[in-house]
């Protein structure tokens, strides 16, 4: 028998709240966390505004030392993979001599830490102590560079400290896939604990990566938008006829992952079963999505098909809509190819248009309030989906208010940069 | 400049800026690795000591150190 993958730990940063139940909450009732660009000017620049994660206290998580070291994403990354062992109940594990370690009970149930592994990744890395330390450098000289600052650039640095502080000794590693890389970070260590190598794996996604230049960058290619009528809440539109590119976002976004059987044996409480995943590349082009979004619709059938259902049974969409004119049409082309004209009747929320692009953080992100919704049997809104673009057909947003709905599965979707494509079908483990 | 009790100064005021932490009770006796200095760091330590004093101390150097008044030494006979 096949082994089941429970999700049995959530753990959030995002521009709406530092934990998981101040995220949803927020979701729900369809706030903004986009705003204007404050760190720095934006004299220049293509774009305006971000989504920025706010009061994050970093020494709860990390000694003044280590807040130097790591770069604000792997700090992103500690504090979601520790809200959400906590949330399993495996923040026992923590070791005592950390920050925060010293108040957590110990574990009241057997595990093995050789069995329990972490692919929390990042896309874009370090960005802000690349940029600290070659600032230093060329002050002061290549010998003033820190030791620190390879081992705290490399982007494998969050499931490094992660599993430093866990004592983890299972297979840990970072991958990745741009905007898809928290999705590819979820189906990776699902097919791992099938695969039997873990029974236990800290996944998802970070990234904390609005800098100056990589504003200028993602704006020269043309991707990102501005404030709307000098409001920046309306600035990240997904479907909408006046979308023109994404907000940048920041934050985490960790899920733990479980062997069904293994969890159940300690009496974890379950958020759902990642059911399915399918994963493809476009081979086409570097930026620019296939226009019927063929990589997608492949990667979501592959996904239905591990999950073993049909598209009938979907209950529930998340895709990954970032607001640019030509990935939505891509999108909702590619879904239309999946579920025919049953798509008009299928929810959707479009998690972007309140929390911006959490790029390597998003789809991870995105699987969160796709658990929470399956289990609070309600749907987030989206905003701005003020006219919905005539191109893209009959489709189901939800908008205005929360939706109350039944998700027994659920389909989420990413694309990154690269072409690279990652579906995941959750379902409710009953 | 070069004398014992500044380069102790230094030491400490490096430490202190590169680990973030107290170390006023330090003296030359000190043993590095009962300061939880891990290796990493006590090349900070000496990278900043090398900018701040405008010398470059050879890693062989670094080899025999065990106190704080060891390393004291060599940056001093680094200065002559």
């Amino acid at each position: 028998m096949a082994r089941r993958v429970a999700v049995t730990g959530l753990g959030a940063v995002t521009p709406l709240g530092n934990d998981v139940a101040t995220f949803w909450r927020r979701l729900l009732a369809g706030e903004s966390g986009v705003s204007f660009i404050r760190e720095f000017s934006t004299e220049g620049l293509r774009s305006d505004v971000c989504a920025s994660v706010t009061e994050f206290d970093a020494e709860r998580f990390l000694s003044k030392k280590e807040t130097e070291i790591y770069g604000r994403v792997t700090q992103f990354s500690l504090a979601a993979a520790v809200e959400a062992m906590d949330d399993a109940g495996l923040g026992g594990l923590m070791k005592a001599d950390v920050p925060g370690g010293e108040v957590r009970a110990s574990l009241g149930c057997d595990v093995s830490r050789t069995r329990i592994g972490c692919l929390m990744s990042t896309g874009q890395g370090s960005v802000d102590i690349f940029e600290q330390q070659i600032e230093k450098s060329r002050e002061r000289g290549p010998r003033a560079v820190s030791p620190f600052f390879i081992p705290g650039v490399m982007p494998n640095s969050g499931a490094a400290l992660i599993s430093m502080r866990f004592g983890l000794m299972g297979p840990s590693f970072n991958l990745a896939s741009a905007c898809a890389t928290g999705t590819h970070s979820i189906a990776t260590g699902a097919m791992m604990i099938e695969a039997g190598l873990a029974d236990v794996m800290v996944t998802g996604g970070a990234e904390a990566a609005t800098r100056i230049n990589t504003v200028a960058g993602f704006g020269n290619a043309r991707a990102l938008t501005r404030a709307k009528n000098g409001d920046p809440t309306k600035s990240s539109r997904p479907f909408d006829a006046a979308r023109n590119g994404f907000v940048m976002g920041e934050g985490a976004g960790a899920l733990v992952l479980e062997d069904y059987e293994h969890a159940k044996a300690r009496g974890a409480a379950v958020y759902g079963i990642v059911s399915g995943y399918g994963l493809t590349s476009d081979g086409a082009h570097l930026t620019r999505p296939n226009e019927d979004g063929l990589g997608v619709t492949l990667a979501a059938n592959q996904a239905l098909s591990r999950a073993g259902i049909g598209p009938e049974v979907i209950d529930y969409v998340n895709p990954h809509a970032t607001s640019t004119p030509a990935g939505d049409i891509a999108e909702v082309r590619a879904l239309r190819a999946v579920f025919g004209e049953r798509l008009a009747a299928i929810p959707m929320s479009a998690t972007k248009s309140l929390l911006g692009h959490l790029l390597g953080g998003a789809g991870a992100v995105e699987s969160i309030a796709v658990l929470l919704s399956i289990r609070d049997g309600r749907l987030h809104p989206s905003l701005n989906l003020d006219n919905l673009d005539p191109a893209l057909g009959s489709i189901d947003v939800v908008t205005g208010a929360a939706r109350e709905a039944t998700v027994r599965h659920a389909l989420k979707l990413s694309a990154g940069f690269g072409g690279h494509n990652c579906a995941l079908v959750f379902s409710r483990a009953d | 400049m070069s004398d014992q009790k500044d380069l102790l100064g230094l030491f400490k005021t490096v430490a202190e800026r590169v680990d973030r932490r107290s170390f006023e009770t330090v003296t030359r006796e000190s043993v590095i690795t009962d300061l939880g200095v891990d290796s990493l760091s006590m090349m900070q330590i000496v990278g900043e000591m090398e900018t701040e004093l405008n010398v470059q101390i050879p890693d062989e150097d670094l080899v025999e150190i065990v106190t704080v008044g060891d390393l004291c030494s060599k940056v001093e006979h680094r200065l002559v």
